[in-house]
């Protein structure tokens, strides 16, 4: 794992790029900054969360045009989702009632907690928590 | 076996019934632990994995009692208004 000593680029971008690997899978911010303990906890637990309310209310529930407000959450949670929204205006798909809710609400809650994981990468990253504590963790 | 991951990958495709009875007020509970699990991580420095099952228990506890507490609440304020 570079420091920021050794590291061949600019601390912002670096990151930039922790920020961005964060956003793109579940975890993989703190993956990069060599918590791997933390990292596994979030990639489990967000996308799980995510595909639960899929489950329940199915992939009709990723509406980018019918229902925004919900999509600017959901979509937090990785760029994937923007793909699955795409699949899903293409197809028909059933939507209603309580699975309808209860879809949007655990997809929504999973893209606002992986927003809390991007930014708690980003601050350890800043901080270089992940730095001073990243060989400790894997071993311990 | 067989049948079974066509089975839950069409799940995706198709809502799962919930029906209007108390009981569909049990899926807030994988999303508190969720929430539980998520927000510890978050909060600790360096991971244990018995510390932090220890602390994701006691925070999903203390979010479902909190949350059983205030539907109890809002139930009898309801039926208190209404009667």
């Amino acid at each position: 794992m570079p420091t920021k000593s050794n590291r061949p680029f600019d601390h912002t971008f670096w990151l930039f790029l922790v920020a961005v690997t964060a956003w793109a899978v579940p975890g993989g911010g703190h993956f990069l900054i060599g918590q791997r303990r933390h990292a596994y906890v979030f990639f489990a637990a967000i996308v799980f969360t995510f595909l639960i309310g899929l489950y329940i209310g199915s992939i009709g529930i990723v509406d980018p045009v019918g229902a925004k407000p919900w999509y600017l959450a959901q979509i937090l949670t990785s760029p994937v989702v923007g793909w699955i929204g795409q699949i899903a205006q293409k197809g028909d798909y059933p939507v209603y009632g309580r699975p309808q809710d209860y879809g949007q609400i655990y997809t929504a809650l999973a893209g606002l907690l992986n927003l809390l994981c991007i930014l708690n990468a980003v601050y350890r990253a800043y901080s270089g928590i992940g730095e001073t504590i990243g060989r400790e963790e894997e071993h311990g | 076996m067989a049948e079974g991951f066509p089975m839950l990958l069409a799940g995706f495709f198709a809502p799962v019934e919930i029906g209007t009875t108390p009981l569909s007020l049990l899926w807030m509970f994988p999303l508190l632990l969720s929430i539980a699990v998520v927000y510890k991580a978050t909060r600790l420095r360096v991971l244990f994995w018995k510390q932090f099952v220890l602390e994701v228990l006691v925070l999903f506890l203390t979010l479902s009692g909190f949350m059983i507490l205030a539907g109890v609440v809002l139930n009898l304020l309801v039926w208190l208004i209404t009667s």
